[in-house]
């Protein structure tokens, strides 16, 4: 079943963004395509919330944007990380990493 | 988050939404075209798919929204509903606020009126006042001749015209009664200079200004609404004013009055008229319009040349004059600059005290908000958006201040008009946009004055430490920083407290000078005359013994007499003199102040008489060659001099029988030398403030055609007002009778600028004393409150209640002490800004300064009193108990 915005934690939306991004500068529909693929179809973002969160990500400093042309030819807007996305990605990851090894451990241990 | 929005449609930000959202959507359709759809299906469910565009378009310019103006409106409406909470605490403050930014306000309205604004004609910096005067004697001579006027305007090369002009007061005879009117003689070219052109009607035709031309008038706005009611009718009609008919041709705007506001109306005087063909004869004061792009200095240096030219044309007349040009502006301000400049800078030193004590409330009030302040920054508020939110409570208290200050400075003008209605420019002060904006710029001042210092202090230190105390025990409870405010404050009020003593003491000392003449009981009055009689001057000198004769007989007075000028009112005659028998002291100039006066005037003025004779009015011999159709019959000139003039020209030797020569004066010729007959007492003719000149009394009852009458009465001298107008009335039936005041109203009315900058300076010390005063009681109430523990633990100890009064009140009064100290430097420094406003009293009186701070001290005794006594009654137990 796809989990749906509502399910993330909060904050998850924004660090796999950042993940996303770092492949290199990439325009919104790509990241939302790219969401569903690495995903297999898991998660299931809305645009409504991508792109508030893209915009978001942006005013922070932690994206970078700029306006160029895509692969058809058409003005499309690119992000990629900035040095400080970068900071702040390694950061939740870390965090998302030891969250979910506790909670890992602790579902092991309860069982 | 209140629902504003921004009210534009499309930003270029929304442009680059739907850019972004489009390209998205058609990605989608373009996906589901490979998928098989049709493009009309595929395109339909990418925008399904998509969802609402508009919905999360809002939600983007969420996260772009500018936050200031948002993050601003929330800081005012929380600001609003925090001031409310405390209304006492708002209204002493916006109170505080609203008197020094107002009176800050007014003040500034004057200066900005008088000194800062152009005078109210089109690029009126242009205007220049240009007098001439002899440089080999000194006697003034500022008005020119028609003339030089007229050559001085052909022959200069910096202005773009010169004109002139004199106004006299003369009687209007078309209507049932005779009506004063005070009427304005100009020559050609009046009217460009200024730059100004009549509301209706026209300027003058070249006929109206050649001789024997149709004779003209322009009529003043006021003048055309109370004669005619504002009917333009009127353009055409009729004026008989001193017995001469004159059509009007135009009619001004209301706006203009020059030479000045009580100017009816306007003739122009033909420069070609036969009698005004005499380089000596002076009439007119001069005003000219500079060129576009000429200087002073170069104005100066033209003139000159020019002067320098008629000189060798006219040796006669023009070789000893030297041209004076200064700015119309200038000449118009006078000396109220000193005074004005003065009152700003004491005005501004009353906001400075208000904003001090307002310092004090809000540090005060920090403390009692800082538990409140802790919590929101703990909570991640960051420190410069609580800044941002105390500055704006401030703002709203200062603004509020502000708005009711705009209410004081539009009072402003009346202030100033009821103080001093003889201030220059005094009418032209009024609330108006610049006001505005100065009043608002005071309050964003005062927000940073008072506001920044507390706000920082407040948001300082420890979060999670300040949460977890009680706010009440990690206040220091020696509060240096609150007293240094109070020290600050009461220096400032001594500052200006000084200031006002040593002017007040001035005025006192005035009050008591002893002037020479005895001012009560006498009434001052006008009987319009004008210039034109001089032709007749055996007539004119009859008319106005007539007068005199009739004013004296009324029944009620006992003397009467007439004069060029009024005795004590400041105006300045000085002539240069010579013994005709030859010099005293060949080394030495004889200046003296020359008055015109009838023989009446020493016993009207009561003017002792010293020694010799009383004077009497010279023969005239008829003399169809000379102006006016007479002469002064040889010897028959008599003055009396006063003591001074004895004591200081000719001392040791009798004075009485020799003549004094004027030099250089066209209206007292050499030849018309004075016998003197006595010596009179040494009156203060040239001021009140000013110590008796050496003045000479040419006993000469016309010197002009409207001299002041003065008529001493033996009761009330106003009731007899009306009785002397009837009287005159009687007589001269053509003539009107006008200006009917007490000579002491004249000599209050010399004062009103002195009057108004004491009043003003005394009302704001007051005010800055009883600011540093409430000061003071804030302060110390607070100090109390803050060590109410400590102090019923000392009440439990066994303290007396009067020791406890004590220690309060000493506290409170030393530090009133050291601020006495450092305001009585101040105090010092402001009396030298004052020194030359000051009369009879030394700028470093040590009797004031020492007053002052006695008073000082007084009065925060008394503030301080309270709060140390309510100290003192503090319950132990219950304090204890609270803990």
């Amino acid at each position: 079943m796809p989990i749906e915005k509502s399910d993330l934690l909060q904050g998850t939306l924004d660090m796999l963004i950042l993940k996303i991004v770092t492949l290199g500068p990439i325009h919104g529909y790509a990241i939302s395509q790219r969401l569903r693929q690495i995903s297999r179809e898991v998660l299931l973002v809305q645009q409504g919330s991508l792109y508030p969160a893209l915009h978001r990500l942006e005013k922070r400093g932690w994206l970078a944007a700029e306006w160029g042309e895509s692969e058809n030819g058409r003005q499309a807007k690119f992000y990629k990380l900035s040095p400080k996305g970068r900071k702040q990605l390694d950061k939740e990851e870390s965090n998302w990493n030891r969250l979910a090894e506790a909670v890992a451990r602790i579902l092991q241990t309860a069982q | 988050m209140p629902s504003w929005k921004f009210p534009f449609r499309k930003s270029p930000i929304d442009r680059q939404f739907d850019s972004e959202l489009r390209f998205h959507i058609e990605k989608l359709t373009e996906e589901n075209i490979a998928a098989g759809m049709t493009l009309e299906e595929a395109r339909r469910r990418a925008t399904l798919e998509f969802g609402g565009a508009e919905r999360f378009k809002e939600e983007l310019r969420d996260v772009h929204r500018v936050p200031i103006l948002e993050a601003t409106l929330k800081n005012f409406q929380w600001a609003v509903r925090f001031l409310r909470k405390s209304p006492s605490f708002s209204i002493v403050v916006i109170l505080t606020l609203a008197l020094g930014i107002g009176a800050n306000s007014a003040v500034f309205s004057a200066i900005d009126a008088i000194l800062l604004r152009p005078l109210p004609f089109p690029d009126g910096d242009q205007l220049m006042f240009l007098s001439q005067y002899n440089t080999k004697v000194k006697s003034p001579q500022t008005e020119l001749s028609t003339l030089r006027l007229e050559d001085w305007n052909r022959m200069n090369s910096t202005f773009q015209a010169i004109a002139g002009y004199y106004a006299e007061d003369g009687s209007e005879t078309s209507g049932a009664l005779p009506e004063k009117v005070t009427e304005a003689f100009v020559t050609p070219r009046f009217l460009q200079v200024l730059g100004v052109s009549p509301a209706l009607g026209r300027d003058f035709t070249p006929e109206e200004q050649h001789f024997g031309g149709p004779a003209a008038v322009l009529i003043s706005d006021r003048f055309w609404r109370r004669r005619f009611g504002a009917d333009p009718n009127a353009l055409g009609m009729k004026l008989r004013i001193n017995d001469f008919s004159q059509s009007i041709v135009g009619i001004m705007p209301a706006s203009f009055g020059f030479p000045n506001r009580d100017v009816d109306m306007w003739t122009s005087v033909p420069t070609d008229a036969p009698y005004a063909q005499d380089r000596a004869s002076t009439w007119y004061r001069t005003i000219g319009r500079l060129k576009m792009g000429a200087a002073l200095a170069q104005a100066r240096a033209n003139l000159a040349t020019v002067q320098a030219q008629l000189g060798k044309q006219y040796p006669k007349t023009d070789a000893d004059l030297a041209v004076e040009i200064a700015p119309l502006k200038q000449t118009t301000i006078g000396g109220v600059r000193g005074s004005l400049w003065m009152l700003f800078g004491s005005v501004s030193l009353l906001l400075l005290i208000a904003c001090t004590n307002i310092v004090a409330l809000l540090l005060a009030r920090g403390v009692q908000r800082h538990h409140e302040i802790s919590v929101r920054l703990s909570l991640g508020a960051p420190r410069f958006v609580v800044v941002c939110q105390l500055l704006t409570e401030s703002f709203v208290l200062a603004l509020i201040g502000a708005l009711i200050g705009l209410v004081v400075a539009g009072a402003a003008s009346n202030v100033f008009r009821t103080l001093a209605k003889d201030l220059p420019r005094v009418e032209e002060i009024h609330l108006d946009a610049r006001i505005v904006v100065y009043t608002l710029a005071c309050s964003v001042l005062a927000t940073l004055l008072c506001g920044l210092f507390p706000a920082i202090r407040g948001t300082r230190g420890a979060l999670s430490g300040a949460l977890a105390q009680n706010s009440r025990t990690q206040v220091s409870s020696r509060l240096p920083l609150h007293w240094f405010l109070v020290g600050v404050q009461v220096a400032l009020a001594v500052t200006l407290l000084g200031g006002a003593g040593l002017l007040l003491r001035s005025f006192q000392a005035l009050g008591r000078v002893s002037p020479g003449f005895e001012a009560s009981h006498v009434l001052t009055l006008h009987v319009s005359g004008s210039w034109g009689e001089t032709a007749d001057m055996k007539g004119l000198v009859q008319r106005i013994d007539r007068i005199i004769e009739t004013l004296r007989n009324t029944p009620g007075v006992q003397a009467a007499a007439d004069s060029a000028e009024l005795p004590g009112v400041p105006s300045e005659f000085q002539t240069e003199l010579k013994f005709a028998e030859g010099p005293a002291d060949p080394e030495r100039k004889i200046v003296a102040e020359s008055r015109f006066v009838s023989p009446g005037y020493f016993s009207t003025m009561q003017i002792p008489q010293l020694a010799g004779a009383p004077c009497q009015e010279p023969k005239l011999i008829v003399s169809p060659s000379s102006p006016g159709g007479v002469r002064v019959e040889a010897g028959s000139v008599t003055v009396l001099v006063n003591h001074s003039f004895a004591d200081t020209y000719l001392p040791g030797s009798n004075i009485i029988g020799r003549h004094l020569q004027v030099q250089g004066n066209a209206f007292l010729r050499p030849e018309d030398a004075g016998e003197i007959r006595g010596i009179v007492g040494d009156a203060r003719e040239v001021g009140l403030s000013r110590e008796p000149t050496p003045t000479v009394y040419w006993c000469i009852s016309a010197p002009s055609p409207d001299p002041y009458y003065l008529v001493r009465t033996h009761t009330e001298p106003m009731a007899l007002a009306e009785t002397l107008r009837k009287e005159v009335h009687s007589i001269e039936p053509a003539r009107s009778v006008f200006d009917i005041v007490p000579l002491e109203e004249h000599l209050n009315d010399a004062f009103a600028e002195n009057r108004l900058r004491t009043i003003l300076l005394t009302f704001f010390a007051v005010t800055a004393v009883s600011l540093a005063c409430i000061g003071l009681y804030g302060t110390l109430s607070y100090s109390v409150t803050v060590r109410r523990r400590e102090v019923g633990l000392r009440l439990a100890l066994g303290a007396l209640q009067g020791q406890i009064v004590k220690h309060f009140l000493l506290q409170g009064l030393a530090v009133t002490l050291l601020g006495c100290a450092a305001g009585w430097a101040l105090a010092a420094a402001f009396a030298r800004v004052l020194s030359g406003m000051l009369y009879g009293v030394s700028p470093s009186d040590t009797a004031t300064l020492f007053t002052v701070v006695l008073l000082m001290l007084l009065v925060a005794a008394l503030a301080a009193l309270l709060p140390s006594i309510r100290a003192s009654h503090v319950e132990p137990m219950q304090v204890l108990r609270e803990e």
